[in-house]
């Protein structure tokens, strides 16, 4: 298996204060991976830097053997990085099927001079642009709903449209920032099967930042704990869950020996 | 009548109070009558007060408008209610004016007189405020017509609220809903010859309106037509990109410079003919947008505002400036600029012109249209709906600014080459902060972002001074209380931008969207299974 993404030594400071330190994450090509931790671990920090909204202060960030940090958004996204926001972020006053289509940036090549004398080639693009869109949101399950500006459209919509802007990028790696906060428990197994479907049949890579543990316990190939800005545990899902370290982040110091006793308590008295 | 339709009727007679006392002041209480003798077609000299029935009637309509505003639908709605916050609401307001046209009658018959405090109170508008009666009576009149008129509103409110008029309104509604799916109009709306037709009728509208309307109006409707160009460049600036740009009028100077540099006789006597002069224009402020947006487009918001205020400003006082003058005629200006000359005719005169600029008008109604409606314009309302996920998404931002300030400064260039070429003169004065100002209020007044609303902005801010010139020293306040109307009844201004349908679902997917909400692409069985199939 090849390498999609490979972060070393990545570190981001914010004044005094150390958001990411020293974090090396190596992801597959077609893997969920998961990034954990506390709320302020630096999860989101790492993956602004990954899609080039901050600087890495130190460290590298290789995607498909290409060194990445440095570079702009845009040229981060024509490379086929696409995300989604932990707070939705929709051009809210266009509509689903127009949100969809700026999605498509990276592969439009015509420019405004073809827009004006109204080129064959412009007609093709704009054919094709369209067509993609609504299979794209047939794919999301918003068939239907594209012509409705994206503001009125439901929560679980909205997030959906997301991962279609992000989908209509062709991207070979997908940063999905929470994607189902604020879900109820319904919603979450839909969205849950859908991720790994993209994984299965889109054959995209993906790297998911989630707090709903069963999601992530359920998809990931691989977890990353982020603590503190530090990475503190890296594994398989059953690695992780009886790590110490990682109960002692999210729980504090002394709640791992505490776990441990209550599990020898319950062996004791299935016994 | 409740205490909660008493308050209403006091809010209301309040606000008509300092109205009518606002008019007095004003002078307008004498302009006010004069305009109503004028629509029941009676002659009045100018600045004469007309016959006092005129006042009765200006005076009624105010007390009517101030029942109408009084009667709110409260909890219990009924005639008595609504008529006792209607008598309110004029008894206040009678009674304020009472006082006011009292005092001042008295004053006036004492001698003194008030124009030396207020400039606007002359003593012929003060007698005519009291029905040229003595104060007493004057005040008593006063009270008696509003309080009635009041009381008049407030029932007149209700029953305009009645179920008569819902049902008439519904059953209209329902008449035009009818209308819109009669087969016929529903094969003309899905014809595609349908909208060239339309077109083509308006074209050949425009075709013989100039010859037909006359020179001040070919005048005003050029200034429209001008500002229907400048507004659409701006429209692709502010509208569709999101760039808050307030030095537009640096782009309109440069563009009527040029022209005006390049084809008159003086300063620098170069007469290279219109044509070639235009196309100048337009390069030169394109580029001028271009070299203006590389160092300013990183910034955002209200720092692009103040810097690019600053820059319109520092164009008029660089082509006001003596060191400039052997360049630009310095504050005198550029007279005697050549109009266009085609195989050795001259188009120059007024009509010819109108036909240059609605031509111009056309061209850069279809080039926004064009790109609207495209990939570039779809990047650029990306961006003015939040640039950092647009850039995240792939869209190069500042290309794109760059190239909305380029386009946007190209129109604003056209623009102004026509109207220097129109006044046969252009000077420092003529490119003042009022050109941005304007420009900017009309696509805001227009709706932002929209063709359609560019254009009626234009209109309603450059040809309705125009029209209101009947108001002569109360146009701007005319103007003024249209504007505040305007944005309390359509905040999004005149025509708002509509976003182009492109999916164009099928009824059946657009009936149970909920439905698809629930459907997930080719539900994948859980984990186990899946599991299974791979090996």
């Amino acid at each position: 298996m090849t390498t999609m993404i490979e972060a070393s030594q990545v570190s981001k400071f914010f004044g005094g204060l150390v958001a990411v330190n020293k974090v090396d994450l190596v992801v597959p090509e077609h893997s969920i991976a998961s990034i954990i931790g506390p709320n302020g671990a630096g999860k989101t920090t790492l993956f602004n830097c990954v899609s080039g909204f901050y600087k890495p202060e130190r460290g590298e960030i290789v995607f498909k053997g290409k060194r990445i940090n440095g570079l702009s958004t845009n040229q981060i996204a024509d490379l086929g990085i696409a995300r989604t926001y932990q707070n939705i972020r929709l051009f809210a006053n266009m509509t689903a099927i127009e949100n969809v289509i700026v999605g498509q940036t990276p592969h439009l090549k015509t420019t405004w001079l073809d827009a004006v004398f109204n080129t064959r080639r412009f007609g093709k693009e704009e054919k094709t642009a369209v067509e993609e869109s609504r299979r794209l949101l047939k794919y999301t399950g918003l068939a239907g709903l594209g012509d409705n500006l994206a503001r009125n459209l439901p929560y679980g919509a909205q997030r959906r449209l997301e991962i279609a802007r992000a989908l209509a990028n062709k991207p070979s790696l997908l940063l999905l920032d929470e994607p189902t906060a604020g879900m109820n428990p319904q919603e979450t197994a839909v969205m849950t099967r859908f991720i790994r479907s993209l994984r299965d049949e889109l054959g995209i890579t993906i790297i998911l930042i989630e707090h709903d543990m069963r999601v992530v316990m359920d998809i990931s190939d691989q977890i990353s704990v982020l603590d503190y800005g530090v990475k503190i545990a890296e594994g398989k899902p059953k690695e992780i869950q009886a790590n110490p370290k990682v109960i002692e982040a999210y729980l504090g110091p002394g709640a791992a020996a505490l776990s441990q006793k209550y599990q020898r308590q319950r062996h004791a008295s299935n016994a | 009548m409740n205490s909660k339709s008493l308050r209403n009727g006091l809010r209301s007679g309040t606000i008509f109070s300092v109205i009518i006392i606002f008019f007095f002041l004003i002078g307008f209480i004498i302009t006010g009558p004069a305009l109503v003798a004028k629509l029941f077609g009676i002659y009045v000299q100018q600045g004469a007060p007309p016959d006092v029935s005129m006042l009765a009637i200006f005076l009624g309509l105010l007390g009517l408008w101030a029942g109408i505003m009084a009667a709110k639908p409260v909890d219990s709605d009924t005639y008595f209610s609504t008529g006792g916050a209607g008598l309110a609401a004029g008894v206040l307001s009678g009674l304020v004016s009472g006082v006011f046209g009292y005092s001042f009658g008295t004053l006036y018959a004492a001698g003194i007189d008030m124009r030396n405090y207020l400039s606007n109170v002359s003593p012929p508008s003060v007698n005519y405020f009291i029905f040229n009666q003595a104060p007493l009576v004057g005040a008593l009149i006063l009270l008696v017509l509003l309080s009635l008129s009041g009381l008049l509103g407030g029932l007149l409110a209700k029953a305009m609220r009645g179920e008569r008029r819902r049902a008439f309104s519904s059953n209209l509604r329902d008449r035009w809903a009818n209308l819109k799916n009669q087969p016929l109009i529903l094969k003309a709306e899905k014809f595609r010859w349908t909208r060239y037709i339309l077109m083509g009728l308006v074209l050949i509208l425009l075709a013989f309106l100039p010859t037909q309307i006359g020179s001040y109006w070919d005048y005003v409707i050029g200034t429209v037509g001008i500002y229907v160009i400048l507004g659409l460049g701006l429209n692709i600036i502010v509208g569709l990109a999101g760039q808050l740009v307030l030095g537009y009028v640096a782009f309109f100077a440069i563009g009527a410079y040029a022209v005006a540099l390049l084809n008159a006789p003086r300063p620098l006597d170069l007469l290279v003919g219109f044509w070639v002069a235009l196309l100048a224009a337009i390069v030169f402020s394109a580029l001028a947008g271009l070299l203006v947006g590389l160092p300013i487009l990183s910034l955002r918001g209200d720092y692009l505002a103040i810097v690019t205020l600053g820059l319109g400003e520092i164009i008029r006082i660089l082509l006001s400036s003596d060191a400039m003058t052997p360049f630009t005629g310095g504050p005198r200006g550029v007279p005697n600029i050549g109009g266009p000359v085609i195989f050795g005719l001259d188009f120059s005169n007024d009509i010819d012109l109108l036909y240059l600029i609605l031509l111009f008008v056309l061209l850069a109604i279809f080039i926004s249209q064009r790109i609207q409606n495209s990939h570039t314009g779809r990047s650029w309302v990306s961006i003015r709906e939040d640039e950092t996920v647009s850039k995240a998404t792939g869209v190069d931002t500042f290309r794109s600014k760059l190239l909305a300030l380029a386009l946007g400064a190209a129109f604003a260039g056209i623009g102004g080459a026509l109207f220097a070429v129109r006044n046969q003169f252009t000077g420092p004065e003529d490119h003042g902060l009022m050109v941005s100002i304007n420009v900017l209020a009309l696509v805001i007044v227009g709706g932002m972002g929209s063709i359609p609303g560019v254009i009626l902005g234009s209109f309603a801010l450059k040809g309705l001074p125009e029209i209101l010139r009947e108001l002569d020293n109360y146009r701007l306040l005319f103007f003024g209380a249209l504007l505040v109307v305007m944005m309390i009844l359509r905040p999004e201004g005149l025509w708002p931008a509509r976003r182009q349908r492109i999916e164009k679902a099928s009824p059946e997917e657009v009936l149970e969207p909920a439905e698809k909400l629930e459907a997930v692409p080719k539900p994948v069985d859980p984990l186990p299974a899946k599991g299974e199939e791979k090996t």
